[in-house]
């Protein structure tokens, strides 16, 4: 058993048991903490493939900036009383969502990896580096979609400048 | 590499499923926003695995679109939670009925 098979069990298992608490977990607090521990694991499942780029980015994007976004909001909103899970639903979902975990694991074993091979071999990458590869990909084919969004980004912003702002404070004013 | 493939992409289907749930039981809706992190998590674990499996690296460039898109759905998404929260005083889904008929 080597090195990246011992990562890979770890890591899938942090991964999982956190997905476990993000879901299951009663208080919204408890969800955030287990939601870094995931992104965490993520990243490490990354690190472990190969993709030093993602993973970095991974850290950087999800783990600070969006978790931040999320840990801001539930500091405003009180805290949340009612019932954290419904059972009517959970009865419902939790076959189906085995049934879907089937199927899912049936085509992408048996069906999706017969699709043709790039030419990014293991030689060429080790020649050039995975983060030399994706980068001059996406500014190459890919320029037009980075462009888009980055617009995404500036709607996204204007979005919720929009949106979470106060009506009362222009009234006031006048 | 000694760990198959597969097995990334099995992983990547098992957080899928556990947020699809998540998305389906919870009550609050910032849980539920937190569910769909998790799925937008799994697909970016299954199109890394895909990459390295086909020699690939157009599925890396698309994970990171998705990190710009996840930035952008947390944005607006808690942008709404705090103008629903604003408007009613509440953030329990089954309580946020003004659509139903």
């Amino acid at each position: 058993m080597d090195l990246h098979a011992i990562a890979f069990w770890s890591f899938s298992a942090l991964a999982v048991i956190s997905a476990f608490g993000v879901v299951f977990a009663k208080n919204i607090v408890y969800n955030i903490l287990s939601l870094i521990a995931a992104l965490i694991a993520v990243s490490g499942l990354f690190f472990n493939l190969g993709a030093e780029l993602l993973g970095a980015l991974q850290i950087l994007i999800y783990a600070v900036a969006i978790v931040v976004f999320y840990v801001l909001v539930i500091s405003t909103v009180p805290e949340y009383k009612g019932q954290s899970v419904d059972p009517k639903y959970m009865l419902i979902s939790i076959p189906t969502g085995f049934a879907i975990f089937l199927e899912l694991s049936y085509v992408s074993i048996y069906g999706a990896w017969a699709s043709s091979t790039g030419i990014f071999t293991p030689e060429v990458m080790q020649d050039v580096g995975n983060i030399k590869a994706v980068s001059s990909m996406l500014f190459t084919k890919y320029l037009f979609p980075f462009e888009v969004a980055s617009l995404i980004l500036l709607v996204a912003m204007i979005g919720a400048i929009l949106l979470g702002r106060k009506e009362q404070v222009m009234e006031e004013n006048q | 590499m000694s760990i198959p493939y597969e097995y990334y992409v099995a992983l990547s289907g098992l957080l899928m499923v556990l947020g699809l749930v998540g998305v389906t039981v919870r009550k609050n809706i910032i849980a539920v926003l937190l569910s769909t992190e998790l799925m937008l998590n799994a697909v970016n674990i299954a199109f890394v695995a895909f990459d390295m499996k086909l020699h690939d690296v157009a599925g890396q460039v698309f994970v990171f679109f998705i990190l710009t898109i996840a930035a952008a759905e947390a944005a607006i998404g808690l942008g709404l939670v705090m103008a629903i929260y604003r408007l009613r005083k509440d953030v329990d889904v089954e309580k946020l009925t003004e659509l139903k008929l």
